[in-house]
């Protein structure tokens, strides 16, 4: 009897503390996110990775940014202007401070360019995001408030890769150093750094005395939310399973099989964003089969890429014609997609000298076996038989670039949306990323001018000479997936963007 | 003399885990993949001269010999190196990672005990009972229920429909213990900090369960098997004829000698337990050592995963240690 009392006022103590615990976490100031993984560094400067750089970016601000729409508009810089092809000057916005009450001027910026473009300009380690910068040579502070951008060469996609760098304190950095300064970041973003441990919890509060963020992306103003946490939950059930008890109000990379979990639930919501990754079958050009372009056809009219994002993906993606995203500026919307013709691939086949069909391997990592597998399951249909082989990145990577794989599945992203960074280390002779082999010395020289071409019009028949040479080549399939967000029903003034930063400054509750 | 021999052991350890060192060393850098690419990602925008400040400043450009040197000197200096990826020191990682999966460990091995101890003596003494059936039957379902599904099917019901342990992490944010140990329960019990301690606690419920769930399974077999044997025995058939109540017998005479294998295989496991688990840390979003080895190891982050293996080395040869000195103390004929 006695044991039965204990027993039932321990289930009682244990029912009454979880209630206590979801009215916390539903205290309305305070909004939590669930990320894919740790954060690298709160450094701007000291990392590559699009999950670290999405939490700095609540801390820090960039010279621009981008709306859901992936337009450039000015934050900290007010305006900019083209000195000429190869010297930008920009145009600091007055009153902004520092979390520490600093003002920042023109002598932050200059700093913080320095830092990333100088070999050892982070006390004496050199920052991995120099390439990201490309040909800037040196960052001049005119005055106050004026700077100046100085390019080797000319270089048109510099503003838009500006929102991927932030602004950080001159002062404070010289006075307390780099390693200090990662403990306790300082910028002059929307939130202020509280404390944080960068692979279980980083929590941010509200900075009074912020600016108001780019004028342009309204509401302008301080932050609703007092209080923001970014969790790291790398396991996507779990993530799932904290948006639905209501303990995270955003949880990042909901896969499209969880989505209809999220959508029944009253209490939550999908939403999505265009991607910005471009998943791709490559076929090496530089050895049999697919050094027979009959062979690179048939592959073409056997895979079906709308049936398989209607069936993978839910239809919440994109079937590319030719190289380059269809909702990218320098997209050649006269390109068609190849049909689905598993007919017509077998006698492509045969011609190509497979009567009897062909057999052959596909190379693709651990998270994407199972589109790789249904991919293999449809190419059979034309007479490709597939067999799915896994590979840990590090060791396969080096068979490709030496050309000694046949097939691959596998992705590159383009968080600009935009030829430069992406053609160039897919399709240039020798690219970082050209597991195809491919090389064609007019695309060379093509992806060489349009990097350099300052004229929109001139830029895009540059690319699209260069998609259709491609396109003609039949060695690269590709497509893109919609990014999918489970948020609280109650979150407003938020959507996700497709370079799949997380930006809380507006962030609401109903 | 039992501390010389302490000592000795300790001193063996020391080449063991030289050599342990100098092994990761040249696999990690056998092994394919760069940590520079790795470091770079899948996307474009990489310029040539930044891939080679970077190798110059991890002394990638060296030959492994030279290398291998500068960590070694490194090692007797007592430095373990910087991350690659965070460009922290080491020690400084592994050390932060220690505390949670401590916890953790010590709270699933806790738990497993409070559930084995019994339920192997019972099914021993009360062989073919339904309790006995019912205990191996736990038992089957312990060892055969993977870890990360059990962990899953655990926050389904508590977390998301019942809404009574929290789904993720060690502490809710709105209590902060004060940092002592490190370890959130200890350290809420040493500042005095109740609600602390009852979060803590409510976090830890559903991990230790799901990591303990399959040691337990294994100690009450083990503790099951090794009691039949020894209820068996002679010198037990002997107390009881000296009239000693039967709850003298199983406690002082036949579990003493049941626990020898019994503790034989905690031990091994406490070592598995404290490198930490990557499926239950990743499950429960707990920041231990198994994820960030993990993590390490894909990212190429050497020195890292140098450190660990190192670690790891350490924590092996010290759970066979006190293994050892318990043994010593549960049969005394037994010497080091």
């Amino acid at each position: 009897m006695k044991m039965k009392k204990i027993l039932m006022l321990l289930l009682v103590t244990v029912l009454l503390f979880g209630l206590v615990m979801n009215v916390i976490a539903a205290s309305k100031d305070t909004l939590v996110v669930g990320l894919l993984q740790g954060v690298i560094s709160l450094d701007p400067a000291n990392h590559r990775n699009r999950t670290s750089e999405t939490v700095i970016r609540n801390m820090f601000d960039g010279l621009v940014t981008r709306g859901p729409d992936m337009k450039i508009v000015p934050e900290i810089a007010e305006s900019w202007e083209w000195l000429n092809d190869k010297t930008c000057e920009f145009k600091i916005r007055k009153g902004i401070t520092f979390h520490n009450g600093e003002a920042l001027t023109a002598e932050d910026v200059e700093f913080t360019f320095n830092r990333i473009i100088k070999e050892g300009g982070m006390d004496g380690e050199s920052s991995p995001r120099k390439g990201l910068l490309g040909p800037l040579e040196s960052i001049e502070a005119v005055d106050d408030y004026t700077v100046l951008f100085k390019l080797s060469e000319p270089w048109t996609v510099l503003l838009k890769m500006l929102p991927h760098q932030q602004i950080v304190p001159k002062d404070y950095l010289e006075e307390v150093g780099t390693e200090e300064f990662r403990k306790h970041p300082i910028g002059a973003g929307p939130f202020k750094f509280v404390e944080g441990k960068l692979n279980e919890r980083i929590v941010m509060e509200r900075f009074e005395e912020y600016y108001g963020g780019s004028p342009d992306l309204p509401p302008v103003g301080i932050a609703p939310m007092k209080t923001v946490i970014f969790e790291v939950l790398p396991e996507s059930s779990t993530r799932i399973a904290a948006l639905l008890s209501g303990e995270c109000d955003i949880v990042q990379n909901v896969s499209t099989t969880d989505a209809p979990l999220i959508e029944k639930n009253s209490n939550t919501v999908v939403k999505y964003a265009k991607g910005t990754r471009a998943y791709n079958l490559e076929m090496n050009l530089s050895k049999p089969p697919f050094d027979n372009i009959n062979v690179r056809k048939a592959m073409n009219y056997a895979f079906d890429g709308n049936l398989l994002i209607e069936m993978v993906y839910g239809g919440k993606g994109n079937f590319f014609a030719g190289p380059l995203f269809p909702y990218e500026e320098m997209f050649d919307s006269s390109l068609k997609q190849y049909e689905y013709n598993p007919e017509l691939a077998k006698v492509l086949l045969k011609e190509a000298g497979y009567p009897d069909g062909l057999s052959i391997v596909l190379d693709t990592e651990t998270d994407l076996k199972e589109v790789a597998e249904i991919t293999a399951g449809m190419l059979s249909e034309a007479g490709i038989n597939c067999t799915v082989r896994l590979w840990e990145w590090g060791v396969l990577k080096p068979l490709l670039l030496k050309g000694e794989r046949n097939l691959l599945f596998n992705y590159w992203g383009s968080s600009i949306l935009d030829p430069v960074g992406y053609v160039d280390a897919k399709f240039l002779t020798n690219g970082r990323g050209n597991y195809s082999k491919y090389s064609n010395p007019e695309v060379d020289s093509l992806i060489a001018k349009g990097a350099i071409s300052v004229d929109p019009v001139e830029r895009k028949e540059i690319y699209k000479k260069m998609q259709r040479f491609i396109y003609a080549d039949y060695f690269y399939i590709g497509w893109s997936v919609n990014s999918l967000t489970g948020c609280s029903a109650d979150l407003i003034n938020w959507e996700p963007i497709p370079d799949s930063r997380i930006n809380l400054h507006d962030a609401d509750f109903k | 003399m039992k501390s010389t021999k302490i000592l000795e052991r300790i001193l063996i350890a020391i080449p063991t885990m030289l050599i342990i060192a100098i092994l990761i060393f040249v696999l990690m850098r056998i092994m394919p993949g760069d940590p520079v690419d790795k470091m770079m990602g899948k996307g474009g925008n990489i310029n040539i001269e930044e891939v080679q400040a970077l190798e110059r400043e991890f002394h990638l450009d060296l030959p492994i010999s030279a290398q291998l040197k500068i960590f070694l000197s490194g090692i007797f200096h007592g430095d373990l190196g910087m991350s690659f990826q965070e460009r922290r020191p080491v020690w400084e990682l592994i050390a932060e990672r220690i505390p949670p999966t401590l916890e953790l460990a010590l709270c699933a091995l806790l738990f497993s005990l409070i559930i084995s101890i019994p339920i192997g003596i019972i099914s021993a003494v009360k062989q073919n009972s339904l309790i006995d059936r019912l205990g191996m039957a736990f038992a089957f379902l312990g060892i055969s229920t993977p870890a990360f599904w059990l962990g899953i099917v655990l926050i389904i019901i508590f977390s998301v429909k019942l809404s009574i342990f929290p789904v993720y992490g060690r502490i809710a944010y709105v209590y902060k213990p004060i940092h002592i140990t490190g370890m959130y329960v200890l350290d809420s019990i040493l500042s005095g900090n109740w609600p602390a301690l009852k979060d803590s606690i409510m976090h830890l419920v559903l991990p230790s369960v799901s990591l303990g769930a399959a040691l337990a399974a294994v100690t009450t077999r083990i503790l099951r098997s090794s009691m039949l044997e020894v209820l068996r025995a002679d010198y037990v058939t002997l107390a009881r004829t000296k009239g000693l109540s039967e709850y003298m017998v199983i406690t002082k005479h036949a579990l003493r000698n049941a626990l020898i294998p019994t503790v034989t295989v905690v031990g091994l496991q406490v070592g598995m337990l404290l490198g930490g688990n990557m499926i239950i840390e990743t499950i429960f979003g707990w920041p231990g050592l198994g994820r960030l080895v993990v993590t390490s190891i894909f990212n190429r982050d050497f020195p890292v995963v140098q450190g660990a293996v190192m670690f790891y080395a350490l924590i092996y040869v010290a759970a066979n240690l006190i293994v050892d000195i318990i043994y010593t103390y549960l049969n005394p004929k037994i010497s080091l």
